[in-house]
């Protein structure tokens, strides 16, 4: 059920990106849905959920995108791995922190992205490429209080909730 | 009961038959003359004074005045008391009724203002819609462009990369590498196409190159997207044999390229020489605006008119610059 209500949630998320999101650009940028959720999940539920996570929510990201099949799924395993090392040593119930785990996980996370476009050979200036990340980061972040508390609930007591514990 | 007398005219020298109905009897009434005459003269006093009074009357006796006046007073207490009264007792009905009244009015000041706010967009639409048609038929028409209309349905849901997904597919004559247009300028190519999708690879995108022209020096270089998220694009190779400088425009060359010849891209804002010295690099302001496409023009087919590159500027100076 957890599986469903995430893959689910992935998808909304996907969506939203792909079609409203877009017209909420600021300088360019848009929030990251798909990264948001997946620092949840690691931020809670540890390492081996967030890279899996992370693997899973990239791959699908790549498939609405249409090519480099592999490029989200990479950098968004990273940040789901990452945050997940975090998850017993941070305190979960504050937004703040939460914040600011999901903005360093966003500037982790979009700098692969751009290592790796540079590795295809996409030349992208470096000044763009800073705006993008750290657009990325600060936007998502910002919004994480709206979903925190939700998703925090519903990983302890909702849908969300992890059955073997 | 006195009752009516059946025969009015049986009067006699002394008096009148009155017939009363309940006992089915009648008899003589005693009516003298004189109370005939004052009868008569009451009736005819009546009838006066009902002629005098009669609708349409505009003065009033100065009796009848006095009358009012100072009745008037006691009218208007009574009348207040009575609306007081009945204030009081229909008041909650009125408030019952008032609340409804203004639930229904919310409801239909609520309507209304969703009805404008959609009026307003039909009126948005159909301005986007005819300066569409109007490049469609006088812009793209003369350039022999062959043009189907699609509307932008979704858009890459990352930062890095720029595409846009159309509603249109191979169903409508869609294919692989047909080159998308916007009134303002070149928009970009469709780069995979389902039977009723597209996705187009738009200029900014870092995997999007484009050969092109600065308009007036006719120096070539090749236009290349500085990453989907910022909307930048930048001119690389330009010879230094010409001068570059802000303020030139940029369009599509056709040579070697998917994407027909003299198509407005964009603007240079500024210039610099690259890493080798040998040539220029431009940064140019894209005459489209990616984030705020809603509807396209996917180019079928291009039919070679007469006078090609100039033409096709020169028509579209009115939209892009």
């Amino acid at each position: 059920m957890r599986g469903l209500v995430l893959l689910g949630l992935l998808a909304l998320a996907l969506l939203l990106q792909g079609t409203v999101l877009g017209m909420l650009r600021i300088g360019g940028v848009m929030p990251d849905l798909v990264l948001m959720l997946v620092v949840f999940v690691a931020f809670l539920s540890g390492k081996t959920e967030g890279a899996f996570w992370g693997f899973v929510a990239g791959l699908i990201k790549d498939a609405a995108a249409g090519s480099y099949f592999g490029l989200n799924a990479l950098s968004l395993m990273t940040a789901g791995y990452l945050v997940g090392l975090a998850e017993r040593r941070l305190y979960k119930d504050s937004i703040p922190v939460a914040m600011f785990v999901t903005w360093l996980a966003a500037v982790v996370s979009q700098l692969a992205h751009y290592l790796l476009l540079l590795y295809w050979g996409m030349d992208i200036p470096p000044g763009t490429a800073m705006r993008v990340i750290f657009g990325v980061a600060f936007y998502t972040a910002v919004l994480v209080p709206l979903f925190y508390r939700r998703f925090y609930r519903s990983q302890l007591h909702g849908w969300l909730r992890n059955r073997q514990y | 009961m006195g009752a009516v007398a059946r025969d009015l005219t049986g009067v006699r020298a002394a008096g009148i038959y009155v017939c009363s109905m309940a006992e089915g009897v009648c008899e003589v009434a005693n009516f003298s003359g004189k109370k005939i005459i004052l009868a008569a003269i009451l009736l005819v006093a009546v009838f006066m004074l009902m002629r005098a009074t009669a609708f349409g009357r505009v003065g009033v006796t100065p009796l009848e005045g006095a009358l009012r006046d100072a009745l008037s007073p006691v009218q208007q207490v009574t009348t207040r008391v009575g609306q007081g009264m009945r204030n009081f007792f229909t008041a909650p009905f009125s408030l019952v009724e008032a609340a409804r009244q203004e639930k229904r009015l919310s409801r239909e000041i609520k309507d209304l203002q969703g009805q404008l706010r959609q009026a307003g967009e039909y009126r948005l639409e159909s301005q986007r819609l005819q300066k569409l048609l109007d490049f469609k038929e006088n812009t793209a028409g003369s350039a022999g462009f062959q043009t189907t209309a699609a509307a932008v349905v979704g858009r890459d849901p990352g930062n890095w990369f720029s595409t846009i997904t159309l509603n249109k597919g191979t169903a409508d004559g869609l294919k692989a590498d047909m080159t998308v247009l916007a009134p303002e300028g070149l928009v970009g190519r469709i780069i995979a196409v389902s039977p009723h999708t597209a996705q187009v690879l738009l200029l900014t995108d870092p995997r999007s190159a484009v050969s092109s022209l600065l308009q007036d020096t006719r120096a070539p270089g090749l236009v290349e997207g500085t990453g989907g998220a910022t909307g930048g694009l930048r001119m690389k190779n330009i010879p230094t044999d010409t001068p570059v400088h802000a303020g030139q425009v940029v369009v599509s060359s056709g040579t070697g390229s998917l994407f027909p010849k003299g198509v407005p891209i964009g603007q240079v804002t500024g210039s610099n020489r690259d890493p080798t010295g040998l040539f220029y690099d431009a940064t140019v302001r894209p005459f489209v605006d990616f984030n705020r496409l809603e509807e396209v023009l996917v180019v079928t087919s291009v039919q070679q008119p007469a006078n090609t590159g100039q033409k096709i500027s020169g028509n579209w100076s009115q939209f892009g610059r």
